[in-house]
């Protein structure tokens, strides 16, 4: 069983670093945007209590978080459905808690990545003023924080039509990411589009690290928000799961 | 000795549809053995039933003497569908490994490359391989736990005749290991090469089952078709000494029976103006059609009772 599942963690890994659109949207993507925001602000350019080049390494983090967790994990799950693959692995003593549990692995472990390789170009290019314990628990808190992201990724990894998946999988990752605020502050958007961002997970997401290099702790409504849009994917994917299985 | 696999009153409905009608068959271990029917009759129906992927409506399949889709089962069964699309981002070698880490007593991966015949293509991406190489691999997956029964739906689709030579050879090999083979297929002569044991179906229902040749002898109905300028109500030519079938194409009428020379010495006396006779042997592949074919006008004995 351990060794089924050590086997399988390492296979979904090997996926995930071999897929040339992970490399382009989860590594090379965000970092260009950082560097971009970074150079047309100015990094020590002063913003919400910090600099643009702690707040845009932030927000460009969580983006490419958002983005793995969205398409590396619901994308190819709904295209694993709809290929027969996940027929396949049925006709096999690989359990689904086995093959799900090691796909959440092995996604965290992805995620794990995501955030030091962010971490260290930025840290290498720019002067960022954060301490050790800084750096650390900002990590901490987006590689958590990534968890509900994985369980609406497996909401969208329900839809039967994988084309439809990374149709909706896009407009999730862009529309999440600019009205959550994390490509302009949510402050510099329009009224409308502040009251609507406020209340979504990305936005929440990235407000718990900006809120700690600025000295403080995640706001509670940051904690309820994503903990709440967790449980509630989760509970709605395996719903419908389930509801599959069964006919 | 359990069965390897038997079906009991099995039924399969979608919707309106009714695509298992009644199904009772028994395959016995250590066997090759072949369903055959045309496209549609419900052999993937049934065999995703017995691999437990799909609940039957009514009846029973019990595989190896378990309840099918049990866990204890897929350690001991091997299974290869049709139209399973790789992996993306795994090599040959990988892909083999990972499915290898499933089972309890896996078949050595030496053994897999060389039923596969992709020990060159070790390091490819198994997404980058041809149509006939992903077959082969898909093959060596279902292989891979080293299973009692190995199920096979349609696995020579797309083998060229040299190809499916060498399969034959190689399910050959794996059942005189001691193991039991079920394959699928809409051709007799596939079944005829490799199985010992055949059960045809049609429409959801087990037309004929036995060993190949019960069935070839049992199917070696002779034609008789001529034209008839007066013919009777069409389900009067059944009444005709020894015919089993009879079609109709206007005044045009085949007739098939096991023995004929009664038969012509009616027809002849008849009243019915019969002109243009011509008597024929059905090859094999006709008298399987004719079978298991009923989308034309065709009335049997069968259909009348």
């Amino acid at each position: 069983m351990l060794q089924m599942f050590i086997a399988q963690t390492k296979a979904e890994s090997l996926r995930i670093i071999r897929s040339p659109f992970f490399l382009l949207f989860s590594i090379a993507m965000p970092l260009g945007f950082y560097f971009l925001f970074t150079s047309l602000n100015g990094a020590d350019k002063s913003i919400q209590s910090t600099t643009w080049g702690v707040f845009s390494l932030m927000s460009m983090t969580a983006f490419s978080l958002i983005g793995t967790a969205v398409s590396q994990f619901g994308i190819r799950l709904s295209f694993e459905h709809q290929d027969g693959w996940v027929r396949l692995l049925r006709l096999t003593p690989l359990t689904p808690a086995v093959w799900l549990g090691s796909k959440l692995v092995a996604q965290m472990v992805i995620q794990l990545i995501v955030i030091s390789v962010i971490f260290l170009s930025a840290g290498l290019v720019h002067d960022i003023q954060l301490s050790g314990g800084q750096w650390i628990s900002c990590g901490l808190w987006l590689w958590m924080g990534s968890l509900p992201f994985l369980a609406l990724g497996a909401l969208l990894g329900t839809l039967k039509n994988a084309n439809t998946a990374i149709a909706i999988g896009n407009i999730l990752q862009m529309g999440l990411a600019i009205m959550g605020g994390l490509w302009m502050p949510l402050s510099t958007l329009p009224q409308w589009m502040q009251s609507i961002g406020e209340w979504l997970p990305s936005h929440r997401y990235a407000n718990g690290a900006w809120n700690m290099v600025a000295g403080n702790t995640p706001a509670s409504m940051d904690f309820m928000i994503l903990i709440g849009c967790g449980l509630g994917c989760m509970v709605l994917s395996v719903y419908i799961f389930n509801r599959r299985e069964a006919v | 000795m359990t069965k390897a696999i038997e079906c009991i009153n099995l039924v399969k409905q979608f919707g309106d549809f009714r695509a298992v009608d009644q199904i009772n068959l028994q395959f016995e271990q250590g066997r090759i053995s072949a369903l055959l029917g045309p496209n549609g009759a419900g052999k993937t129906t049934t065999i995703s039933m017995m691999l437990g992927m799909m609940r039957p409506t009514s009846g029973e399949v019990r595989v190896l003497g378990l309840p099918s889709g049990t866990k204890e089962l897929r350690q001991r069964v091997g299974a290869l569908m049709q139209d399973v699309r790789a992996a993306d981002g795994l090599t040959v070698r990988e892909v083999l490994q990972l499915f290898r880490s499933y089972y309890r007593n896996p078949m050595s991966l030496e053994r897999l490359f060389d039923i596969s015949g992709l020990h060159a293509d070790a390091k490819r991406r198994a997404s980058a391989l041809s149509g006939g190489q992903r077959r082969r691999l898909a093959f060596a997956q279902s292989l891979a736990g080293n299973p009692e029964l190995i199920v096979l739906d349609e696995p020579t689709v797309g083998m060229d005749v040299e190809a499916r030579g060498r399969f034959w050879e190689t399910i050959r090999a794996l059942a005189s290991d001691g193991r039991t083979v079920l394959l699928t297929t809409h051709y007799l002569e596939e079944a005829d090469a490799v199985a010992d044991h055949i059960a045809v179906i049609a429409n959801g229902c087990v037309v004929a089952e036995g060993a190949p040749e019960r069935l070839k002898a049992q199917a070696a109905l002779r034609t008789v078709s001529f034209r008839s300028a007066n013919a009777p109500k069409e389900h009067e030519w059944l009444q005709l000494p020894g015919v089993e079938k009879a079609e109709c194409y206007g005044d045009r009428i085949r007739l098939h029976a096991h023995e004929t020379d009664q038969l012509l010495f009616t027809l002849m006396q008849s009243n019915w103006g019969v002109t243009d006779i011509d008597v024929q042997s059905a090859s094999l592949e006709d008298a399987f059609r004719s079978l298991t074919d009923t989308n034309r006008s065709t009335l049997t004995k069968n259909s009348l009772s």
